[in-house]
């Protein structure tokens, strides 16, 4: 579908710059384009619509997704929503297959997506697990289990405070100390400065990975089957990665692969680049890049802490908080690698620390007090394929040496320093390393 | 070119919008009505509930009146009674017709496809006297094949195994001789059996002795669940099909009165099913063939179509509790109220005191009369026309008394 329809769009801006003026002609687009859009308006409304009996084939049935439970005072709340094809009512609810009496808000009733919350006054005790089982009025029974009760999150200020405070620990503290490496870097010859942008681009890949695994949990743990868990994740990626490369492209007056003009240095060739702002370009602007999409992951990151928490399926440990901001540490070397060339203003350098780190903490929030696993996959999406749109950047610059004196000259030429030497490889696989091997402590 | 930045922020801009309405639209419910106010609800558990909403709870989920236990559980069916010219013998002659195809609202809001003889399940009591004939004029009006299996002594060509009577007005006479005393089950017996018994088609059969049996209030009970999602695990249990009907109906008996109980148990999928009696002991019969019993118990064990006659007499009032000490089953629905009252003519409730008890062959082929004005399960109906006091008014009024 889509790609029929954009060449078609590519040739109407031409038809229509063609032939400007032309009132028929330009009709003749619009409805050219309206036209197939009409018919399928025709399908639709012939075949399902009213007194159509043409394709009752087969029996739908009902299907009802429990989409959260919480443990609120005595009472048991579970989130219900109707995924499947056809209304439901929603007709007994039980507690680990024990029918309970329940009140069902606003009603029983349930249209396509339609929730209700389902409230089971139950003495729950903490820390045990629970099956929560909705049955339909055709007597089909759905459940969801919880694996260890915890109180429900509400937004008070004593836990607004206490995700921001694990949010700084996990997110801003480590991200930033890690930006303390750039010092060091900045003492290594190119082969080493090579090796940790390589680092870098493996720290990110590794990134990139364990946000699509972890949407994938989400969508298969939390999502209905109508979804589409995983290509809505695939969607956001691609969404996501081609928008910010787009836009990245425009900002940093890059012409593409090939095309050797960063705009950084003044070189000459930057006068392409039209109004694209040299403070944006080059290597702050590739920081900046890895920042938003670091921002990004922790973002996703924080809503799965704040998920778990939220949902009791975590016992918050201090080993776990150490272990993230052990992991998150790297994602500060990520942002200082590029930086390493250049002289940079602490506020900046905090800035962008700030950047990747802080959305950890809205996400902590976002997650515990108005937990969505859409809301999760669509975030993890975006954050895996922010991630990989700056790898892509990160392997450009590399493979033009990784530095502006190096100018156009890459492609691995000048002893290995680029895409086909030694220090590329191995920094690469380092990275994925050492994420690898912090990641187990989480 | 002098488009290009632009167009590269139009760009991010639709994407975080796109993303935005996505996220926002999956972190807000969508909820379609108006709310309202919020009232309070007493519900069958005792568990108190606050809701704008609705509330899921026999006691408040008005159902259609498709079978009324109360109806059934003391209503036998003595058939059309005549007597052989030549031999004398009684011979009792029922129209037993069998369907598959009703959906029948077996919990409140539950809809199940049940397969019934004579429109309800259990099917109808059938009841005779050791020795009568029995004559069942039995017509299939099913999509499949059906039988009437009966538990008892009979020739095998009365035994509806073998020859199976086809869908779309099939017919088949059974005819025996009511034999042994006691109370036994029928069911359909067509493979696969356990499809066509946990459908519906079962019922029971008392012979009484020939000498009778002492006076007493009589009635039936068949232990019996649905397993509506067909995973081989019953979704609800219950004493006459409806689950915690007796619970929020409770049974009214009068103290010092001889209670006679006629249980079946007709639960599949389950290995055994149980009936504790509270504040009592009961004497058990099983399959109701001895005359005497050592079994004085409060706690009987049946597996499937296992049945026997309890006999008990309360000397306290109040309100008694029966249920199955498998508590899985008590609470999925198997679980009742015996409301045991004094005895006397000041009583004004529905039930109908000593006249409205059948005892054997007077041929009262009906005496639901006495019980048919307790409106089903709807908890209003209940709760305007029964006698209840104390706490037990709960279980029947539409709300609790602090409702707001």
């Amino acid at each position: 579908m889509t790609d029929g329809r954009r060449p078609m769009a590519h040739e109407r801006g031409r038809g229509l710059s063609g032939r400007g003026s032309s009132g028929a002609g330009r009709f003749r687009v619009v409805a050219s384009g309206a036209a197939p859009l009409a018919l399928v308006a025709i399908l639709v409304i012939y075949v399902s619509g009213p007194g159509s009996t043409m394709l009752e084939v087969g029996v739908p049935l009902p299907e009802v997704t429990i989409e959260r439970v919480d443990f609120v005072g005595s009472e048991i709340l579970a989130t219900v929503r109707n995924t499947g094809p056809i209304p439901v009512s929603i007709a007994v609810a039980d507690v680990n297959d024990r029918i309970h009496p329940a009140a069902v808000e606003p009603d029983a009733h349930l249209e396509r997506y339609e929730t209700a919350v389902v409230r089971i006054p139950f003495d729950w005790n903490v820390a045990e697990p629970y099956t929560i089982g909705i049955t339909t009025d055709d007597g089909t029974r759905f459940e969801r289990e919880v694996e260890s009760a915890a109180p429900a999150l509400s937004p008070s200020g004593e836990l607004v405070a206490f995700f921001a405070v694990i949010g700084t620990y996990v997110g801003v503290i480590p991200v930033l100390i890690g930006l303390l490496w750039l010092p060091f870097i900045r003492r290594m010859g190119r082969q080493v400065y090579v090796f940790f942008l390589a680092v870098t681009v493996g720290l990110l890949f590794f990134l990139a990975l364990d946000s699509v695994e972890e949407a994938v949990d989400v969508s298969q743990e939390n999502l209905a089957g109508s979804f589409n868990g995983l290509m809505l994740l695939a969607t956001s990626v691609v969404v996501s990665f081609l928008g910010l490369f787009y836009a990245g492209e425009r900002l940093s007056g890059s012409r593409g692969p090939g095309d050797g003009g960063r705009a950084g240095e003044g070189d000459g060739r930057t006068g392409s680049g039209n109004g694209a702002s040299p403070r944006l370009a080059g290597p702050m602007a590739i920081a900046l890049m890895i920042s938003i999409g670091i921002g990004l992951h922790n973002f996703g990151e924080g809503l799965a802490i704040g998920a778990a928490v939220g949902l009791g399926s975590v016992a918050f440990s201090s080993f776990l908080i150490v272990g993230f901001a052990i992991h998150n540490v790297t994602e500060g070397v990520a942002i200082a690698a590029p930086l390493s060339r250049e002289r940079v203003a602490v506020w900046k350098l905090a800035g962008l620390g700030v950047l990747a780190g802080a959305p950890a903490i809205f996400g902590g929030w976002v997650g515990g007090f108005a937990y969505s696993p859409i809301a999760s996959v669509v975030f993890l999406g975006v954050g895996a394929g922010a991630i990989f749109q700056v790898m892509v950047v990160l392997v450009r610059w590399i493979g033009r040496g990784g530095s502006p004196a190096n100018g156009s000259n890459g492609r691995g030429a000048s002893g290995g320093s680029g895409l086909s030497g030694a220090p590329f490889a191995a920094g690469i696989v380092v990275g994925m390393l050492i994420m690898y091997v912090t990641s187990i402590l989480v | 070119m002098a488009t290009g930045r632009p167009r590269a922020v139009v760009l991010a801009l639709a994407a975080a919008s796109a993303i935005a309405v996505l996220s926002a639209s999956a972190i807000s419910d969508v909820y379609t009505e108006a709310q309202r106010p919020p009232q309070t609800f007493l519900t069958h558990t005792g568990a108190v509930i606050t809701t704008t909403g609705e509330v899921l709870d026999p006691v408040y989920q008005v159902s259609e009146v498709e079978f009324d236990p109360d109806e059934y559980l003391r209503n036998f069916e003595y058939g059309s009674i005549s007597e052989d010219s030549k031999t004398g013998q009684t011979v009792r002659e029922y129209v037993i017709v069998a369907e598959d195809d009703r959906v029948q609202e077996v919990a409140p809001g539950v809809f199940y496809n049940v397969w019934t003889f004579n429109g309800t399940v259990p099917g109808p009591t059938i009841r005779a006297t050791e020795g009568d004939l029995v004559r069942i004029t039995f017509v299939n009006n099913g999509t499949k094949p059906h039988t009437m299996h009966f538990h008892g002594i009979h020739p095998a060509i009365m035994d509806g195994v073998f020859e199976p009577v086809g869908g779309g007005g099939g017919q088949f006479t059974y005819e025996f001789e009511a034999g042994p005393v006691g109370v036994h089950p029928y069911h359909c017996h067509i493979m696969p059996l356990e499809e066509h018994i946990i459908h519906g088609l079962y019922g029971v059969f008392i012979v009484d002795p020939k000498e009778g049996r002492a006076p007493a209030d009589e009635m039936v009970m068949v232990l019996n669940g649905f397993d509506t999602d067909f995973d081989a695990e019953n979704n609800f249990y219950a004493a006459n099909t409806v689950p915690f009907y007796y619970q929020h109906h409770p049974i009214q008996i009068e103290r010092d009165r001889l209670i006679r109980v006629y249980v079946v148990n007709m639960v599949e999928f389950d290995p055994i099913n149980n009936f504790h009696l509270h504040g009592n002991l009961f004497y058990y019969y099983p399959t109701g063939t001895d005359r005497s019993t050592s079994f004085y118990t409060d706690m009987i064990t049946m597996s499937q179509t296992e049945r026997g006659i309890m006999e008990f007499t309360y000397e306290h009032t109040g309100k008694f509790l029966f249920h199955a000490h498998k508590v899985e089953f008590s609470e999925k629905g198997w679980v009742g109220v015996f409301l045991v009252k004094d005895p006397g003519p000041g009583d004004d409730g529905d039930y109908g005191g000593d006249s409205s008890v059948d005892n054997g062959d007077d041929n009262g082929d009906d005496n639901g009369d006495g019980y048919a004005a307790t409106g089903g399960y709807s908890g209003a109906a209940g709760g305007s026309t029964r006698d209840v006091t104390g706490p037990a008014a709960a279980y029947d009024g539409r709300e609790a008394p602090d409702g707001a």
